[in-house]
């Protein structure tokens, strides 16, 4: 019998029909009987005191039901670092004083969007502006603008990580290299912009739809800020359009409907605006980041200090694991012998940077990465070979902090080794960059402070045979609605089409903490296989009779076939032994619990990814234009559950990282971002993805269900980082400050030059004199 | 949010005019509206009457005879141009052009005569039809009047249409012989507008030895589409060599006054003109010499 | 303000309605007669999550005034599919995982829908550049060019 019937073969996701055929409900398309339409009015000033709102003219506008303001709020600060107050620092409407250009302020229900939108205009706010700070660096100085009461000096968050004696390994290195780098901004952009329906009945009760990566989270947090029950509220998200990190923090399209909603007893769609999407819903973490690195002269990684000073805009939201995570990851995927790193995340008045795909990675992956291509070039290393001497590998443990067990990270510097070498010689002002990384498969840390388990799962099977299956995750696209399928399948011995799974409602899905930090696979997985298998073992104790095996583990259920393991041919029909077993139970449908919170697995997470990236592309030397050419992937994600999942998600995240790495950028003036709309903010088209194929490499991960880990997120990690050093080998040239655009490669080119043409005049000069 | 306006269909060019003459104060014509309905979602432009000459099919043609050369009427949609076997065999350059010009979708909904009549200076069409010398005419109620494109363009969103005129044809007067003209915009997402973009038309002398006549026209890198007069006149009566080219292209980035944004800086769009300047008359001079 | 008739076909289904003028064709085509499947992503007429055809050529509904649509035939992605038939595009889509999280997979269906109907033998770079408007933040594209390309292959000929 083949090991496995369902998974490991590609299948189409499961809600791909209604996807294909238009016929998927997003939050977007609801519209419900009675429904107002809501608009948010937001802060135009950085920094200001609010004097006054007025909103008489407003609700006087015909069709206006209702507009409110922090006035109309508890007043309590909410965030989603539940466990740490001061951390909870922001107002869902600013009542005394806004810190960010977009902070929401009021908000108004219409009877439709034209009318919302008029009275947005008509609600008067007097502000008083206050001195504002927009950088870190200068953020963080001694009589810098205080944003915060609480934090002196603009200091959010601080995190330290250190093992091993660091001065010692700068002593023994033969080689030292210091690099400074600026890691820009990113939007997640996602298709669908952040969106609610809410809902309130005179009973007292709440309902919430909305796009979200957890509808456990925004379940909590509403209830947190609006002083209801947490069972009060029913959240519902069936399908997400897009997340990338952005969708499960509290959003003011969700408290905004709700507050409104609550006023009115009627339903209210707020539904955010592009540029609102740009300006206020959070964004990935610029960061200014320190290296000093020491290493023997063969190559071997012996000390490196890190220091990060990242730009936290007005709130603290997700950056706190930012900054903690960047700091992790600097260091990833390798031995270091000693490891210092100093984070600092600092408040300024810009838009709140937090949790995006990747989650402060992609910055430590694309520093470190092009950091280590210019120590092989200076000591005449192969950029492959010096991976490797540094290499992670099984069982490796980094110091007080994580516990490596699978990793594939030696298998995959050897195919794309093999790749590159199959590449030959380039053509002129050709380059091929590698980068290695790896990343989590799911969080361990509980600063959201919940007593649920991290990921709970329910299987029910009814006397069809067909299975019901409840997860609390969302899918927002990386389909996970197909991988638990698929698992819950496996495990009980069933076909994919008998599951019918049932999420995205809080009111009848078990609690999961929502798809973020690459948690659901593995996470989430392991619930649904826990369940699947309680449920199992109970047909297996009813099918015992008939079978009589020595002990009910000798035996097992696959593809609709009860049998005894050693003898497959014995056994019986799943059909029958279900209805047995429903007869066996006083009538009552099979019903299997799972649950999943890790534990003694470290401070980061349960189980690593592991990667390596290479680019080619080709840059034009005069103007610096980049062009992609080829991007290879070799990617240990442990057992592949979906293999169509899979490449899409690795192709995908490439996409997303390379925009990351030359075209996106959010620059800003006196905090107010210049390009907020699809036209002037640069996401990758069709016509700039370059060819792209990805190596599986299979490894097997105790830790995960049927050996599976992470596989979507970590791909955002490494492609700047190999474009970047792409980029060095074409041209020489390394650019420390991304996006790496046209421009910059092109002033960097010329400056080469001028100093070039400087030297030689020089020296033909200084031979005239002679 | 989009004001609320009257909504006026006219079905012939006449009746169009007419519109126009009474509505002339507060009015605006849509056609494709590609730009127009942004402008107006965005609450920037809020017209009380909208004249809609989507339908004028008498304004939707192109036209070619070899003693007057090509016309093209206004609501002529991108598509037809860039699909056109008459264009691609006479006018190579604007197929190129055009291809290259926004997304399908823009290029099947929007016009000719609606993307010159914006008066954007990063559009594409702008800085070819110049270098092809083409003449727009336009017509108000009274009268019909023809002016060379290049005139066309007064400033940032600003043409010589007046408010009671409507841009109804295009012109490319007869090309002389031994003339080639090439177009590159410089972006970095294929298809959106030109950080900056160069039209060069180049006429070879009869030998097709020497330049008998240049024209450089420059997108994006002013408030309009704009001349690089003094570039041309190096070029005029010369022998085409790399160290001229350079001076050339040199002088043309002199002439441009780019501004700084969000993509690129004043220094680098120069460098860009320049850049290009070279390329294109390049292109198109290794054409136009080899032409009989 | 005054309300202007429509009359138009969507989906091979005669409509007539009467309209504010201001109001755009994804507009009507969603809030009006419920096909909530074509999507708005942007305002700014940038993403093409909106596209549908109009008399068979692609167009951004967001970017067209419905009443610019008097008369016209549309189509959009509820119209691909024959009852539980899917058409060989949608199927493809299926089979090369060409969506993700689905936002812009009317939009991307209906362009290179388009596409095939002008060319059907496009190659890479004219899959490329024939869905170049759309945008999609989660495939990276290159799936939704092979799902294409395995359509003008002929792959998906027939039978569903």
């Amino acid at each position: 019998m083949k090991k496995y019937t369902v998974i490991n073969t590609p299948v189409h996701n499961i809600d791909g029909i209604a996807k294909v055929t238009g016929q998927a409900g997003y939050t977007f398309d609801i519209k419900l009987p009675h429904m107002l339409y809501g608009k948010i009015l937001r802060s135009p000033y950085a920094h200001a005191k609010i004097l006054k709102i007025n909103t008489r003219k407003a609700k006087r506008l015909i069709g206006v039901k209702a507009v409110v303001t922090g006035k109309d709020t508890l007043g309590i600060k909410q965030g989603i670092w539940r466990r740490y107050k001061e951390l909870c620092d922001e107002e869902i409407l600013a009542r005394s004083k806004v810190r960010y250009i977009g902070e929401p302020v009021a908000a108004v229900a219409a009877v439709d969007e034209d009318t919302a939108e008029e009275a947005q205009d008509l609600i008067e706010v007097e502000y008083e502006s206050l001195p504002a700070v927009f950088d870190p660096l200068e953020a963080i100085k001694e009589g810098a603008p205080q944003i915060h009461e609480h934090a002196e000096q603009n200091i959010n968050v601080t995190r330290h990580i250190e093992w091993g004696d660091v001065e010692e390994g700068f002593k023994k290195a033969d080689y030292i290299r210091e690099d400074r780098f600026r890691v820009s901004s990113q939007a997640h952009v996602c298709m669908e912009t952040h969106n609610a329906v809410a809902s309130y009945t005179p009973e007292g009760k709440l309902t919430v739809w909305t796009s979200t990566q957890s509808h456990y989270y925004i379940k909590v947090l509403l209830a947190d800020i609006l002083g209801l029950k947490e069972n009060d509220i029913r959240v519902i998200s069936r399908y997400t359009g897009g997340g990338f990190g952005s969708k499960f923090e509290l959003d003011s399209a969700q408290f905004c409907s709700a507050l409104l909603s609550m006023k009115l007893c009627r339903p209210v769609k707020i539904v955010l605006m592009r540029d609102e999407e740009f300006m206020a819903t959070k964004r990935r973490t610029p960061m200014f980041y320190y290296l000093r690195t020491g290493v023997k002269k063969d190559g071997k990684f012996l000390a490196k200090e890190a220091r990060v000073y990242t730009e936290g805009g007005a709130y603290t939201a997700m950056g706190a694991t930012a900054l903690y995570l960047t700091g992790f990851f600097q260091a990833f995927p390798y031995v270091w012998q000693s490891y210092r790193y100093d984070g600092y995340r600092v408040y300024t008045n810009t838009e709140p940077s937090s949790a995006m795909r990747g989650f402060g990675a992609p910055q430590a992956t694309f520093t470190a990465e092009t950091q280590i291509d210019l120590i092989a070039s200076d000591l005449g290393i192969d950029p492959i070979e010096i991976r490797r001497k540094n290499a992670m590998y099984p069982g490796y443990e980094v110091p007080g902090q994580a516990r490596i067990q699978s990793c594939g990270l030696s298998q995959c510097l050897d195919k794309i080794e093999e790749w590159v070498k199959s590449r030959g010689k380039l053509p002129l002002h050709r380059g091929i960059g590698v980068a290695a990384y790896g990343f989590m498969s799911g969080g361990i840390f509980n600063w959201f402070d919940t007593p649920y388990a991290f990921s709970s799962a329910l299987v029910q099977v009814n006397i069809d045979g067909k299975v019901d299956l409840y997860v609390g995750s969302q899918d927002m696209g990386q389909g996970s609605n197909t991988t638990l399928s698929m698992i819950c399948a496996e495990e009980l011995g069933v076909r994919l089409e008998d599951i019918r799974l049932h999420m995205g409602d809080t009111d009848t899905c078990p609690v999961d903490l929502g798809a973020w930090g690459s948690r659901e696979t593995l996470m989430q997985g392991n619930a649904v296989k826990m369940a699947a298998a309680d449920a199992k073992r109970q047909i297996l104790e009813f099918s015992a009779a008939k079978l009589g095996p020595n002990i009910v583990y000798d035996l097992d259920i696959k593809d609709r076939w009860v049998h005894l393991m050693a003898r497959p041919e014995r056994g019986l029909s799943y059909y029958d032994a279900v209805k047995e077993t429903i007869r066996g139970k006083d009538g009552q449908p099979i019903v299997g619990r799972g649950h999943y919170t890790p534990h003694r697995k470290g401070m980061i997470s349960p189980a690593y990814s592991f990667g390596v990236q290479a680019v080619e592309a080709d840059v034009d030397p005069e103007t610096g234009k980049i062009t992609l050419k080829n991007c290879v992937t070799a990617h240990d994600c442990g057992q592949v559950i979906n293999p169509l999942g899979v490449e899409g998600q690795l192709e995908g995240a490439m996409a997303m990282a390379a925009g990351y790495g030359f075209t996106e950028d959010l620059p800003m003036d006196e905090g107010k971002i210049l390009n907020p709309n699809l036209v002037d903010y640069k996401v990758l088209r069709a016509t700039e993805m370059p060819e792209t194929k990805v190596v599986e490499v299979e490894t097997y991960e105790p830790e995960g269900p049927f050996g599976a880990k992470e596989a979507g997120e970590g791909l955002t990690n490494p492609t700047a980082g190999a474009l970047s050093n792409a980029i060095y080998h074409a041209t020489g040239i390394s650019i420390k400050n991304l996006p790496i655009t046209a421009e910059k490669v092109h002033d960097a080119i010329r400056d080469r030059e001028r100093k070039k043409k400087a030297k030689k005049t020089d020296r033909v000069q200084r031979t005239k004199q002679k | 949010m989009i004001r609320d306006f009257v909504y006026l269909r006219a079905d012939t060019l006449k009746e169009t005019l007419d519109i126009l003459e009474q509505c002339k104060d507060d009015s605006k014509i849509i056609c494709g509206g590609q730009s127009l309905l942004i402008l107006m979602r965005q609450g920037l432009v809020s017209p009380r009457y909208l004249i809609d000459i989507k339908h004028l099919e008498e304004l939707d043609y192109i036209k070619f005879s070899s003693q007057e050369g090509l016309k093209i009427g206004a609501i002529t949609t991108h598509r037809t141009l860039e699909k056109s076997a008459l264009i691609k065999k006479r006018y190579p350059v604007l197929v190129d052009m055009e291809k290259n010009l926004a997304s399908v979708q823009t290029r099947n909904w929007g016009t000719i005569g609606g993307n010159l009549a914006h008066g954007d200076p990063t559009g594409d069409p702008g800085p070819v039809f110049i270098a092809l010398n083409a003449i727009v005419k336009t017509a108000n109620k009274e009268r019909e009047r023809t002016l060379p494109l290049e005139e066309f363009f007064i400033d940032f969103f600003e043409t010589a249409l007046e408010e009671n005129e409507l841009l109804i044809e295009i012109q490319i007067p007869v090309v002389p012989p031994k003339t080639a003209v090439a177009y590159e915009k410089f972006n970095i997402i294929k298809n959106d507008q030109g950080i900056v973009s160069v039209a060069a038309s180049m006429t070879a002398d009869d030998s097709g030895i020497k330049c008998k006549d240049a024209r450089i026209v420059l997108g994006a890198a002013a408030p309009v589409p704009k001349r690089a007069k003094a570039a041309e006149q190096m070029l005029r009566g010369q022998k085409l060599n790399e160290r001229l080219l350079d001076q050339a292209a040199e002088k043309a980035s002199k002439e441009a006054e780019p501004v700084a944004d969000v993509h690129a800086s004043e220094d680098y769009r120069k460098f860009l003109v320049k850049a290009l300047t070279k390329k294109m008359v390049m292109r198109s001079w290794e054409q136009a010499k080899r032409l009989t | 303000m005054a309300k202007y008739l429509l009359c138009f076909t969507v989906n091979g289904e005669y409509h007539e309605l009467y309209i504010k003028p201001k109001r755009l064709l994804v507009e009507v085509l969603r809030d009006d007669l419920g096909l909530t499947g074509t999507k708005r992503a942007c305002n700014t007429g940038a993403c093409a999550a909106c596209t549908v055809l109009l008399n068979g050529a692609s167009v951004k509904s967001c970017s067209v005034l419905a009443l610019q649509a008097d008369g016209a035939e549309i189509l959009t992605v509820e119209g691909l599919a024959d009852g539980a038939r899917l058409s060989p595009l949608q199927r493809s889509f299926l089979d090369h995982g060409a969506y993700q999280c689905g936002f812009c997979t009317p939009g991307m269906l209906v362009s290179a829908q388009a596409l095939l109907d002008e060319n059907p033998k496009p190659t890479r770079e004219e899959i490329r550049e024939g869905i170049q408007g759309n945008i999609c933040r989660c495939t990276g594209y290159n799936s939704i060019i092979r799902a294409v390309e395995a359509v003008a292959k002929g792959k998906y000929k027939e039978k569903g």
